[in-house]
């Protein structure tokens, strides 16, 4: 039988690290020279947007999981994994916009990576859609495993078509050099760092929470149809 | 071969019940002729349309009656249990597959002949290109909207939002096929040679590939979850 | 000493959704020509076993096999030697009778499909309606339709899933003396209902399921049948 997570090291992990992070962001982190201190919002954009994409690349292993060996917990995990990574990318959006104004004059604009991450919230959000209007249990594992797999699939795909018209994305990281002074280069990575923590943290509590509400479920249907 | 025998077979059943009762023809074409007059409104009655605004306008049309044809594609199959009476015999999920995407694929273009001159019809004044130019890019989006439809579809019968469902499922998926069809048709619209719609057909292509193996390889999970 | 091979042999077979377990454990050994008919509250797993035996579900755990064709290792096969009944039709309405049959029969392989939709739309006295459209069959006719459609491949088992299910007393006998005649032909039949007379009267076997175990299994033969319908009761009651 599965143990429930009740580990603090993550939460209390990242109860230490988020507070550095902001921190560092605010005091440490230098002021770049044509955005001004709205380019700080690049510090919670870039971690956001890398969590999301680990959130549905999680989903993606997890379903191919689920669709093995059909176990409850794997589609807990896809679940969790599916909901936080909906919650990241709205942030990502909303991040993305906010720092896209003033910069950009625009709040949206059709450039190669704000494109899928849109997509990637209506492609996950469908998902989600789609678990609420189904009761049972095995029906609703296997359909939203097959979702987050061909979801996931999409999503190079949706890149390289995005990518196929101009962009006016700033590309930070490059082949040749990374465009960051040090000590943004060392923020960002605690950043990064605070909000992998964090992550892990959410989802192990998730994922967690599925299976009680599993479990209760279980012991309420005991005994009527099956 | 066997499987090719099954295949046409199950198409054959497939057209046959609806070349009888041309339920999904009728109100694929109808519906679509509908949202071409609406959209034709809604631009301003009177006022030209550029190439650009066509092809978007064009395929906003077909995209929604082609879902309408999809919805009853295994709505039908679920009536009566009749695909439960195709797991139990000798044929594949992948044949099933296979058939289905072919129906879907033909009543598309069969709603698409009764679209297209509409379209050119009401907008065409000062379209200049031609119809038949349209061709190609007509049939990689019907493949790739069967094959992922065929998928998709069958989760959503699965539900009990079968008709809500699907475009929500379906149309996130499709949105990089979309983009670029939408983009090569405005070329077409515009009497652009083919060789340079290469740009757009060859990553729509790749697509369609790469959805029609995922959809073939995940759909015998679907199809036998119920 | 040598025991005659089973015709259709279920071991350990397990169903479970999630932590709860629709089937636990499931052993049974049916003999050609047995006619087995299992009786069991809702939420048994009565269907659930029969669909597991009819492939449409994954069993968790155990084996299924029919004359030596196990379900999981050869599946074409196994499923060759299966007809099954719903109350469900498995029938397009939208096709006639014999369109439904022939479409079926040349699915399955069946060498002259026409033929043997004939053949059978005789059988179940079909043959004059074989121009109607499905559709417009009354319940009973959709039945005789229904069973026509699972006799297509000429199945050694023969599933039933509560076929009585919705039938008035006329359609009803008429099942019940197709069964009969399925039966003296030597196929072997299961069939899972909730009618208890029309159960006892076609079986040669009587099994009753509950909460996922086969908690009795005879002989129709060693039987009272007061006995056993009080027996049946007080499972009923005990839910």
């Amino acid at each position: 039988m599965t143990t429930f997570n009740r580990s603090a090291l993550f939460p209390g992990l990242a109860a230490v690290l988020i507070p550095i992070a902001i921190g560092m962001v605010f005091f440490y982190s230098p002021l770049e020279k044509t955005m001004g201190s709205v380019q700080k919002i690049f510090y919670f954009h870039l971690p956001l947007a890398l969590t999301a994409f680990l959130s549905f690349f999680v989903a993606c292993i997890s379903g191919i999981m689920y669709l093995r060996n059909r176990q409850r917990i794997w589609d807990a995990r896809l679940a969790a994994s599916v909901e936080i990574g909906v919650v990241l990318t709205t942030l990502v959006l909303i991040t993305g916009s906010l720092w896209g104004k003033p910069i950009w004059n625009t709040f949206w604009t059709w450039d190669p990576r704000l494109t899928t991450s849109l997509i990637l919230w209506f492609i996950f959000a469908s998902c989600l859609i789609l678990r609420s209007a189904i009761d049972e249990e095995g029906k609703r594992a296997t359909f939203s495993a097959v979702m987050a797999i061909v979801g996931f699939v999409d999503v190079p795909i949706v890149f390289l078509s995005a990518r196929l018209f101009r962009s006016i994305h700033p590309t930070v990281i490059r082949a040749d050099s990374v465009g960051l002074e040090t000590s943004m280069l060392v923020t960002l990575l605690v950043c990064m760092a605070a909000m992998l923590v964090f992550w892990v943290g959410l989802y192990k509590f998730r994922v967690s929470l599925f299976l009680q509400e599993a479990m209760i479920n279980d012991l309420q249907t005991d005994g009527t149809k099956s | 071969m066997k499987s090719l025998r099954q295949i046409r077979f199950l198409c054959g059943k497939d057209l046959r019940i609806e070349l009888r009762k041309k339920e999904s023809l009728v109100s694929m074409a109808f519906f679509g002729v509908l949202i071409l007059v609406m959209l034709n409104i809604a631009n301003g009655v009177g006022k030209q349309i550029d190439a650009e605004a066509g092809a978007g306008i064009l395929w906003v049309a077909i995209l929604f009656s082609s879902v309408l044809g999809l919805g009853r594609v295994f709505a039908r199959e679920k009536e009566n249990g009749c695909v439960a009476a195709l797991l139990i015999s000798p044929v594949s999920s992948g044949e099933i597959f296979v058939a289905k995407a072919l129906v879907n694929f033909s009543l598309m273009l069969l709603a698409e002949l009764v679209l297209v001159p509409i379209f050119f019809v009401l907008f065409g004044a000062r379209l200049s290109g031609d119809p038949l130019a349209l061709l190609p890019i007509l049939v990689l989006v019907n493949f790739g909207f069967s094959t992922t439809g065929t998928l998709v579809s069958a989760i959503s019968a699965g539900t009990r939002r079968n008709e809500v469902l699907l475009p929500i499922l379906l149309f996130p998926l499709l949105l990089p096929l979309m983009t670029l069809a939408v983009k090569a048709t405005a070329l077409a619209l515009a009497a652009k040679p083919l060789a340079d719609l290469r740009g757009q057909l060859e990553p729509m292509a790749a697509f369609c590939v790469v959805f029609a193996a995922a959809g073939y390889l995940l759909f015998p999970f679907v199809l036998r979850e119920d | 000493m040598s025991e005659p091979s089973s015709f259709l042999r279920i071991s350990g077979l397990r169903k479970s959704y999630g932590s709860r377990e629709a089937l636990r454990g499931i052993n049974l050994d049916l003999q050609r020509g047995e006619f087995l008919c299992l009786f069991g509250p809702n939420g048994a797993g009565k269907s659930t076993l029969l669909k597991i035996v009819a492939t449409l579900l994954r069993p968790s755990a155990g084996q299924v096999k029919v004359q030596d064709y196990d379900l999981e290792e050869h599946p074409e096969q196994y499923r060759a030697q299966l007809g099954m009944v719903s109350h469900q039709s498995f029938v397009y309405q939208d096709l006639s009778v014999l369109e439904n049959l022939e479409f079926y029969a040349t699915l399955y392989g069946v060498e002259q499909p026409r033929e043997k939709a004939l053949e059978l739309l005789e059988e179940v006295k079909l043959a004059d309606r074989y121009d109607m459209l499905a559709a417009n069959l009354s319940r009973g006719m959709q039945q005789r339709l229904t069973i026509a459609r699972a006799l297509v491949n000429d199945p050694a088992l023969l599933l039933l899933d509560e076929p009585y299910t919705g039938l008035d007393e006329h359609a009803a006998s008429v099942l019940r003396d197709q069964l009969q005649t399925l039966h003296s032909r030597k196929r072997t039949i299961v069939m899972v209902t909730h009618n208890l007379r029309r159960g006892m009267e076609s079986a040669t076997r009587l099994g009753i399921l509950v909460r996922g175990e086969l908690v009795y299994l005879q002989q129709k033969a060693d039987v009272d049948p007061t006995t056993f319908e009080h027996l049946y009761f007080r499972h009923l009651e005990a839910q």
